[in-house]
């Protein structure tokens, strides 16, 4: 752990390169960067698949499959995809590539799988709620002075320092 | 002005998807050289232990609002034509919440949890496939809650315009909010930070 | 591979503008036909040099899977025929100006051959192996006896096999993406490019693993190089030419074909390839996989570009 955390960049560095990437994705795009919109995506493409009269009736996933279209065939959906290769790539140039699960000292794996699903699940509905996660919210929003992507990130990180003391068994 | 390249025609949606992979391998690898891959880094957060979530993202910020107002100063960048989440308070506000709680269960936010499972994380694929559940409960649900999802509609509103300042004043506002956080962050981890073994 | 009847000249339903008659089963067949040529190719290579040991999964392990490779990619092209009882008929013409024809008789020599190679591999590889008769044990002594014979043939015939995965295409000239001579030595090196990959896959020998990761850097250079002059070649050519290739530059097959193809399956498993050979990165099969799905997706990609390409608009 300790030496592996130190081949991390300093905080402020990796957000300098961070702010330059999405200053960059302004510059040539005119769009911030996002995830959750591409999990999204994903999600309709698998409804669709299965069935596509149920995406037609829900005016929800037409938004994003209505008819022909196909919800894969979009910028951010891409995007993800080089979210990974780039995670991938560094994790495998640092070598932090490993099979295994991060859980705290108090708790096994297996209870942080269920704490994972359960987390993932509320910070996926979650995300569609607020129209966008930590990347397409608080990041792009904050960075364009957005006024509900400020309201957003002050009361996600309230929230979660609230909640943290009760499930604290499992980081520390 | 001739930015941003894609809203002045500089190539089409196709090239735009090749720009998207470029631009998303940037910015996982740069995730991940944050130690954003890993959870429990994220989470100790939330326990003063490691507040490197708000360093990076108040720097990114920064830099990122700097960057176009200087752009724009210089008359290369059309600030107008940037996308700008609207603002719907209502959702935000519970979405907001929502995924404070989630965040700290889960341990990870959308984008950190694809470029954990990029580095072989379980938890990392386990919390997508927990994501992606909840987001089809979403869709599957969205009919019940449609009005609240367009509650507090503020259309395009910017913080200059709600605090009727300059975006310079604002940026400068902002950069100093941020220099006081980071002063604290220091702080908080000389203090919480020791406790870690 | 369908037969289709034709009586008049432009308006058939399935073939213009757009060719829409094949689907995901002619790419499959083509991945399958370049990678079994791939396995085979270095298998016998390998063993005519004499490296069977250093080389164990290259020779002995991979064309084990030959038989299972080639049946499910001629599973894939059996599924393809409308009329799958007339399948003997490519063996009732030979046309020696019909790649179809050449084809079929070189996968009917290729396939009993390949057969024959895994047997004599099998009783290595598997310790315990034994046959069940006296005169099977026999004929394969006998066989032994003929092995580089068979190893020749093998490469012969591979590289016959790999190149007609292409030429299988850009015989169908009614398609400008096709008609291009450089499609079959692109997928000749694209099927070695994913055997070096399924052989990475299989070999349990580090430096099996480092030789084989290094001749692919050679294949992808080579195939980079191919792609780019294709393009060129397209650029120059007649201005049907140059609207198909746009396809690519541009057009609907851009995205994929840049991403999936060139990216993801070809400059990143050679990035990291480089970083391997450098001892910058920890070995793993990460190349391997990404290069065995580009190879799966430039045929997917080449396909359905060439049906959508047309000559007239």
């Amino acid at each position: 752990m300790q030496d592996t955390k130190e081949k991390y960049w300093s905080p402020y560095v990796a957000g300098f390169v961070l702010g330059l990437v999405l200053l960059a994705t302004f510059v040539v795009m005119g769009r911030g960067l996002g995830a959750s919109g591409a999990m999204m995506r994903t999600v309709t493409y698998v409804v669709d698949t299965v069935s596509p009269e149920h995406v037609d009736n829900n005016s929800y996933f037409a938004k994003y499959a209505g008819g022909d279209k196909n919800p894969l065939s979009n910028w951010l959906v891409f995007e993800v995809v080089g979210v990974i290769l780039g995670g991938l790539l560094s994790g495998l140039m640092a070598g932090r590539f490993k099979w295994k699960t991060e859980h705290g000292p108090r708790i096994t794996p297996k209870g942080r799988w269920a704490y994972a699903f359960l987390g993932g699940g509320i910070m996926g509905f979650g995300a569609r709620l607020a129209l966008g996660c930590t990347s397409g919210q608080a990041l792009s929003g904050g960075a364009t002075l957005a006024t509900g992507s400020w309201a957003f990130m002050m009361v996600m990180f309230a929230s979660g320092y609230v909640v943290a003391y009760f499930v604290r068994k499992q980081w520390i | 002005m001739f930015t941003p390249l894609y809203k002045f025609d500089f190539f089409g949606v196709e090239i735009s998807f090749v720009v998207a992979v470029i631009i998303g391998i940037m910015f996982g690898f740069t995730l991940e050289r944050a130690g954003f891959g890993d959870a429990k880094k994220l989470a100790h957060q939330f326990y003063f232990r490691d507040m490197t979530v708000l360093k990076v993202m108040f720097t990114a910020i920064i830099v990122a609002m700097i960057g176009t107002l200087l752009l724009n100063l210089v008359g290369i960048l059309d600030m107008s034509l940037i996308y700008l989440n609207p603002t719907y308070l209502g959702p935000q506000i519970a979405g907001g919440v929502i995924m404070g709680i989630g965040f700290v269960i889960g341990g990870y936010c959308p984008g950190t949890s694809l470029v954990a499972s990029a580095t072989g994380k379980v938890d990392g694929f386990i919390y997508i496939a927990g994501a992606l559940f909840g987001m089809l409960i979403f869709g599957e649900t969205f009919p019940l809650f449609q009005d609240f999802t367009v509650s507090g509609f503020m259309g395009n509103a910017k913080l200059t315009d709600l605090l009727g300042l300059t975006p310079g004043v604002v940026a400068f506002l902002i950069i100093l909010m941020a220099l006081g956080m980071f002063w604290g962050a220091e702080i908080l981890e000389k203090k919480f930070g020791a406790e870690e073994s | 591979m369908q037969e289709i009847t034709i009586t008049s000249g432009r308006h058939m339903h399935h073939i213009d503008p757009h060719l829409t008659i094949w689907g995901w089963e002619i790419p499959v067949y083509l991945f399958f036909g370049g990678l079994v040529a791939g396995i085979l190719f270095f298998s016998a290579v390998y063993f005519l040099r004499g490296k069977e040991d250093e080389m164990h999964a290259t020779v002995r392990i991979a064309p084990l899977f030959v038989p299972l490779l080639l049946s499910l990619g001629l599973f894939a092209l059996f599924l393809d025929l409308e009329y799958k009882l007339h399948v003997f008929r490519f063996y009732t013409a030979i046309r020696l100006e019909s790649p179809m024809s050449w084809g079929s008789w070189t996968l009917a020599i290729i396939f009993p051959l390949s057969f024959l190679w895994a047997l004599m591999h099998a009783e290595k590889v598997f310790p315990n192996w034994r046959y069940p008769y006296a005169w099977m044990e026999n004929a394969m002594t006998y066989v032994k006896k003929y092995a580089k014979v068979i190893a020749w043939l093998l490469i012969y015939y591979a590289a016959i096999l790999g190149i007609y995965t292409g030429i299988l295409l850009s015989a169908f000239n009614a398609r400008p993406i096709w008609n291009t001579a450089i499609l079959g030595p692109l997928f000749l090196v694209s099927g070695l490019s994913t055997a070096l990959a399924f052989n990475m896959i299989l070999s349990k020998n580090k430096e099996e693993k480092h030789r084989l990761g290094r001749i692919d850097l050679i294949a992808i250079g080579i195939e980079l190089f191919l792609i780019i002059h294709m393009f060129m070649g397209f650029l120059a050519s007649t201005q049907i030419h140059v609207e198909a290739v746009t396809l690519f530059l541009g057009g609907p097959y851009t995205a994929p074909f840049w991403i999936f193809v060139v990216g993801i399956g070809l400059i990143i498993p050679a990035f990291i390839e480089i970083l391997d050979s450098l001892h910058k990165v920890k070995s793993t099969l990460i190349p391997a996989f990404l290069v065995l799905f580009g190879g799966l997706m430039l045929r997917f990609i080449i396909v359905d570009a060439g049906q959508f390409s047309s000559w007239v608009y």
